[in-house]
C-alpha cells in the first residue's frame, strides 16, 4: 500500500495541485509561467486543445468552442458542443482535461496514480461521481473525494501548533467568481461540515466591476463629456472595448494596492473618438470601502443565515476560517469582525489552502500502486535482446527534423509519424516557459513554427500523449536550439573580447568580457562604466579605452589589443571628475570591423573609432604600465615557487622574468609618436611571456592550485558562518563565486583559478571584518602597535576609547566602524612597484 | 523579485509615455542605461507590441480586442515580458499584458 500524498483543488475558476512530502506541503507551480493556479477552462481552437490561462483568453470571444465554469454543471446531463471538432463534450470530459493538465505540473518521472480531489460542500451525490469519473479519466486509478469546507480546515488545523479542536467553525470562500460558508464542526476524532450556504455569481471581479462602474467610468465621463459613454463602453465588440480590458487591469490593480496604501493613482492615456486623453486620478480606500460594502454585506448576510438556521449564536463559533483570494481585502477582514463579532483567522494562505488541505489528507488515504515492470535502459540491453522484445503496446514513430542554430527569431521544425496515431496528441513546451503549443492532434507530416529568444539556447520539449491525454514517455523529445550563439552559416568569435578596466585597490587592471566566445557575428553591447580619475581639460593624462581579445580569464598582457582609444585632456571641453559615467558602445559586423563610440555624460562628449582586426592597436603608456603588472605577478610567483620549494618552476618562472627584464630599457624610452615596430615586437613578446607564465609546473600545478582552491573553499564559508553581521550578503557573495565555478575547474588554466582564489581570498577577509572575535583581536593589535603606524597617532587614540566603551557595552556594530576607521589611519607598507598607477581610467 | 519587476514595469510605463513626446529621443540613452542595469542583475525585458500573436504564446496574457481570429497582432503593451537569467537559462518572470486584433 502506498500513500495517496496528492491533493487537488478542482476550482469553478482555479484549479492547484499540492503533494505531501517529506512531512510538508508542496504546492506545485505550472512549468509553463511558474503559476501555482490553473485556469478550470478549456478552449478547442481550430488544430488544437488549450487548457488554462491561455483558453480563458478565448472564453469571451469564442464561446462555441471554449468552456469555463463547468463544475457548476457536473452531474447534469449538459453537454457543450464544440463547433470545431463538430462533437458534444461534458463536463466530466472537460474537468479531465483540466485535472490532466494539473497531473503536468509534476515534471519527475514518477507518475501520479491516486488523488485527493475536493468537492463544494453543496454537491450531491451525482455531482460528485460524476467528479469521481473526471479524476479516473484523468487516469487516476484510486480518487479520493473530500468536501471544499474539510480541506481548507485541515490546512488551518495542520498549520497552528496549538487549537482547540473540539466546537464549530465557519470556512469563508470569498474567489474570484464564486462565494461559499460553510458551518463545520470539529471533534478531536472528526471533522463534518453541518451546513453550507453560498452565491455562485458573487466574486472578486464583482469587486472590480465596482471600482469601474463607480469610480472610473464617472471620471472618464466627467473629463471628455462623450455622450452615452456608459451604454457604449459596455458594448461587446463596441468601440470602446480595448478601453475595458485597460480598465478591467487598472481596477483589479488599484485594488490590491488599496489593501496596502491609504490611496492609489489611476494614470492612462486613451484614444477615444479620435482624441487623446490623459486619465490621472487618485482613488482613496475610504472610497473604494464605501462601495464594496453591499458586496461584502451580502457574504456577511449568508453567514448570519447559517448561524441563525443551526440555532447557534456568534459566541458559539471559534473562528472565521478566511479561504479565497478576496479574503486578502482588509476591508473584508474588518467588516466581518464589525458585523459577527467573531474572530477571524488568516493565518494560511487563502489562496492554496484547499489544495494543502487536501494534500494533508492524501497522506492519511492509501491505495495499491499498480505493478511496475521492471525498467531497464537500452544501454543494459543487448541488441539481440532488445529486437527480441515487442514494443507494439507504442506502435507510433515519430522523426523530428530541425536546425539546431539558428538566427532568426523562429525555427521551422518538421515531424513525421507512422504508425497507429490517430487520436494521440502531442505538445510543445519552450522549458523557460514563453511558449506552449496546446495539444495538437498527430499527423503523418506537421510543421510546427517554434519561436526563439535571442542570444541563448532555447530547449523544447516536444510530448506525445494518447487519446485519454496520458503522455507516451517514450516518445518524448528534447530539442534545442541555439539562436544567435553559434551557427555554422555565421562567423562565431573565435575568443572572447574584453576590455581592460581598473582595479584600484590592487592598482592593476583586470578584464572585463564584452562579447563571449563563440557569440555569433554581428554582435553590439553598451557598457557603463565610470571614470576612476579626475583628467582635467587640457591636462597630458587620459583614459585608454583598451579591447582586447583572448580569454576573459588571464591578464590583459595575456590578450591581444585589437582596438584601443585614448582621449586625453587635450580632447576635453571642460573637466572630467571621478564618478562620472562613461557609456562605450562596441559594434562588430559580420567582417569583424569593430566601431567603438565613447560618449563622456559629463562633458557630453562623443568619441568615435573604427578598427579593423587586422591592424594592431598598441598604446606605448599602457604598455608600460602592463610592463610593470607582469613583472610583478612573475616576481610574486617566483616568491610562491620558493616559499613551496618547487625548484625547477622557480628557475623556469626566473628565466621569464630576465627575458621580459631584458626589452625593460628598450621599452620605456619608446615615445608615443614612434613610428618603428618596435612596440608591437615587445608587445607580442610580452605576450608569449605571459603565456607561458601561465603554462608554467603544467597540470601539476593546476591540480595543486585547485586543491589549494577546493581546501580554502571551506575555510571560507566556516568564516561566514562564524560572521556576525551581513550573513545573508556574505552567502550571496560565496554563492555567486560558487555559481561559476565549474567554468574554473575544468578551465585547467592557472589564472583563471589563480582569479577565483582571488576572489575567495576577498571574500574570506570580508568575512573575517564582519566578525567580531577578529575586530576585537585586530583592535588588540591596533592598541598595541607604535604611533609611527598611523598617519594621525591621537585621532587614533582617540577612537581607541571610544572603541573600547562601546566594546564595554557590547555594541559591535559601533565596534566595527571604530575598528574600520582605525584601519583607515594606518599607514600601509606599499608595494615599490604602482605606486605611480594610471591604469586605464575606467572603473 | 517583486520590487525588480515593478520598477521595471514602472519604467517601461513613464518610456512608453515619453515616446509619445517629440523629445522622447533625449531620453533614449538614460532608458537604455537604466535597462542594462537590470540585464546585469539578470532581468531581461521585452516589448512585445506589433509583433504577431497566437495561443501558443505563454509570455502574454492577452485581451482580445474584437473577434478572435487566426491572424492577430499585439496593438498594445500595459505591462512588458520580463524574463531573468537563472543557472545560465532563461526563465519567464512576469508575463505581458497585452491588447491583441485582427491584422
Amino acid at each position: 500500500m502506498k500513500a495517496v500524498n496528492v491533493g487537488i483543488d478542482l476550482g469553478t475558476t482555479n484549479s492547484l495541485i499540492a503533494k505531501y512530502e517529506h512531512n510538508k506541503v508542496r504546492v506545485y507551480k505550472n512549468p509553463i509561467g511558474q503559476k501555482e493556479t490553473l485556469a478550470s477552462v478549456v478552449a478547442y481552437r481550430t488544430d488544437r486543445i488549450l487548457v488554462g490561462d491561455k483558453a480563458r483568453e478565448y472564453l469571451t470571444k469564442d464561446a462555441v468552442n471554449v468552456f469555463g465554469g463547468f463544475k457548476r454543471k457536473m452531474g447534469t446531463d449538459e453537454k457543450y458542443y464544440v463547433v470545431n471538432i463538430d462533437e458534444n463534450v461534458t463536463p466530466v470530459e472537460l474537468s479531465a482535461l483540466v485535472l490532466n493538465e494539473l497531473k503536468n505540473f509534476e515534471q519527475s518521472a514518477e507518475p501520479l496514480e491516486a488523488c485527493v480531489i475536493t468537492v463544494p460542500a453543496s454537491f450531491d451525490s451525482m455531482q460528485s461521481n460524476a467528479t469521481l469519473k473526471a479524476g479516473q479519466a484523468a487516469g487516476f486509478k484510486e480518487v479520493f473525494l473530500l468536501q471544499e469546507p474539510i480541506a481548507a480546515s485541515l490546512a488551518f488545523f495542520n498549520a497552528s501548533e496549538k487549537v482547540q479542536t473540539d466546537g464549530y467553525w465557519l470556512v469563508y470562500d470569498f474567489g474570484g467568481g464564486t462565494f461559499d460558508v460553510a458551518l463545520v464542526k470539529s471533534t478531536a476524532e472528526d471533522l463534518k461540515v453541518i451546513d453550507h450556504e453560498g452565491n455562485n455569481f458573487l466574486g472578486g471581479m464583482d469587486l472590480d466591476f465596482a471600482i469601474i462602474n463607480k469610480i472610473i467610468v464617472p471620471q472618464i465621463i466627467q473629463q471628455t463629456g462623450i455622450e452615452n459613454f456608459e451604454e457604449a463602453f459596455r458594448e461587446k465588440y463596441g468601440q470602446y472595448e480595448m478601453l475595458y480590458y485597460q480598465v478591467m487591469y487598472y481596477a483589479e490593480e488599484a485594488k490590491k494596492e488599496l489593501s496596502n496604501a491609504k490611496a492609489t493613482v489611476i494614470d492612462f492615456s486613451a484614444t477615444l473618438n479620435g482624441k487623446n486623453y490623459d486619465f490621472y486620478f487618485t482613488i482613496t480606500k475610504e472610497q473604494v470601502d464605501e462601495i464594496f460594502l453591499p458586496i461584502i454585506n451580502d457574504t456577511i448576510k449568508l453567514i448570519h443565515t447559517i448561524i441563525e438556521n443551526n440555532k447557534l449564536t456568534a459566541a458559539d463559533i471559534h473562528q472565521i476560517i478566511l479561504v479565497g483570494g478576496s479574503t486578502f481585502l482588509p476591508q473584508v477582514r474588518e467588516q466581518l469582525c464589525l458585523q459577527t463579532g467573531i474572530s477571524i483567522n488568516f493565518s494560511i494562505d487563502p489562496t492554496n489552502s484547499i489544495a494543502v488541505g487536501a494534500a494533508y489528507y492524501a497522506a492519511n488515504k492509501y491505495y495499491e500502486p499498480a505493478v511496475v515492470e521492471s525498467v531497464i535502459s537500452n544501454e543494459a540491453i543487448g541488441t539481440d535482446l532488445l529486437a527480441s522484445i515487442d514494443f507494439n503496446t507504442i506502435n507510433i514513430e515519430l522523426d523530428i527534423s530541425y536546425n539546431r542554430s539558428s538566427r532568426d527569431t523562429e525555427e521551422v521544425l518538421l515531424m513525421a509519424c507512422s504508425g497507429q496515431y490517430e487520436n494521440s496528441f502531442y505538445r510543445i513546451t519552450r522549458l523557460d516557459g514563453g511558449f506552449d503549443t496546446g495539444f495538437i492532434n498527430l499527423k503523418a507530416k506537421k510543421t510546427e513554427f517554434l519561436p526563439l529568444l535571442p542570444a541563448s539556447t532555447n530547449m523544447f520539449a516536444l510530448q506525445v500523449y494518447d487519446e485519454q491525454k496520458n503522455i507516451i514517455k517514450s516518445l518524448s523529445k528534447e530539442i534545442n536550439i541555439a539562436q544567435g550563439i553559434y551557427n555554422i552559416d555565421g562567423q562565431p568569435m573565435p575568443h572572447d573580447i574584453c576590455i581592460e578596466i581598473d582595479d584600484l585597490e590592487n592598482k592593476t587592471t583586470k578584464l572585463e568580457v564584452i562579447f563571449e566566445r563563440n557569440s555569433l557575428l554581428p554582435q553590439k553591447r553598451t557598457l557603463y562604466r565610470e571614470i576612476s580619475k579626475t583628467i582635467t581639460k587640457g591636462a597630458k593624462e587620459s583614459i585608454i579605452i583598451n579591447i582586447l581579445e583572448g580569454d576573459r580569464n588571464s591578464r590583459a598582457s595575456s590578450n591581444l589589443t585589437i582596438g584601443c582609444i585614448e582621449i586625453s585632456g587635450k580632447n576635453l571641453q571642460s573637466d572630467l571628475i571621478k564618478g562620472s559615467d562613461i557609456e562605450i558602445q562596441i559594434e562588430v559586423n559580420d567582417s569583424r570591423v569593430m566601431n567603438t563610440t565613447v560618449y563622456l555624460v559629463m562633458t557630453q562628449q562623443e568619441f568615435k573609432n573604427v578598427f579593423s582586426v587586422s591592424e594592431k592597436q598598441i598604446n606605448i603608456t599602457r604598455l608600460q604600465e602592463q610592463f610593470l603588472q607582469l613583472e610583478n605577478e612573475l616576481t610574486d610567483t617566483i616568491r610562491g615557487f620558493q616559499y613551496n620549494e618547487d625548484k625547477i618552476w622557480e628557475i623556469k618562472c626566473d628565466t621569464l622574468l630576465q627575458d621580459l627584464h631584458s626589452m625593460k630599457t628598450t621599452l620605456f624610452k619608446l615615445k608615443e609618436k614612434d613610428k618603428s615596430d618596435e612596440k608591437y615586437i615587445i608587445a607580442e613578446r610580452m605576450t608569449r611571456i605571459s603565456q607561458e607564465a601561465d603554462k608554467l609546473g603544467g597540470n601539476e600545478r593546476i591540480a595543486l592550485l585547485l586543491e589549494e582552491y577546493l581546501h580554502f573553499k571551506e575555510t571560507v564559508l566556516e568564516a561566514i558562518n562564524m560572521a556576525d553581521f551581513i550573513k545573508d550578503e556574505l552567502r550571496k557573495d560565496y554563492q555567486k563565486i560558487e555559481a561559476t565555478e565549474n567554468a574554473t575547474l575544468k578551465s585547467k588554466s592557472v589564472s583563471v583559478i589563480e582569479n577565483k582564489l582571488k576572489q575567495m581570498d576577498d571574500l574570506y577577509w570580508k568575512a573575517l571584518s564582519n566578525t567580531n572575535s577578529f575586530l576585537i583581536q585586530r583592535f588588540i593589535e591596533y592598541k598595541g602597535y607604535d604611533a609611527n603606524y598611523f598617519k594621525d597617532y591621537s585621532a587614533a587614540k582617540s577612537i581607541f576609547k571610544m572603541a573600547d566603551a562601546v566594546l564595554e557595552q557590547e555594541k559591535y556594530p559601533e565596534f566595527r566602524r571604530h575598528i574600520f576607521s582605525l584601519s583607515s589611519l594606518l599607514i600601509r607598507a606599499n608595494h615599490n612597484y604602482n605606486i605611480d598607477f594610471k591604469g586605464t581610467g575606467i572603473g | 523579485m517583486t520590487t525588480q519587476l515593478q520598477i521595471i514595469n514602472q519604467l517601461f510605463e513613464i518610456q512608453s509615455k515619453i515616446n509619445a513626446l517629440s523629445e522622447a529621443n533625449n531620453f533614449e540613452r538614460n532608458f537604455n542605461r537604466l535597462f542594462s542595469i537590470f540585464e546585469e542583475e539578470g532581468f531581461t525585458m521585452q516589448d512585445p507590441t506589433n509583433e504577431t500573436y497566437s495561443e501558443a504564446r505563454t509570455d502574454c496574457e492577452a485581451n482580445i480586442v474584437g473577434q478572435a481570429a487566426s491572424n492577430m497582432k499585439i496593438t498594445k503593451t500595459i505591462k512588458p515580458i520580463i524574463y531573468k537569467k537563472v543557472d545560465g537559462n532563461l526563465q519567464l518572470v512576469q508575463k505581458a499584458v497585452v491588447m491583441v486584433e485582427k491584422k
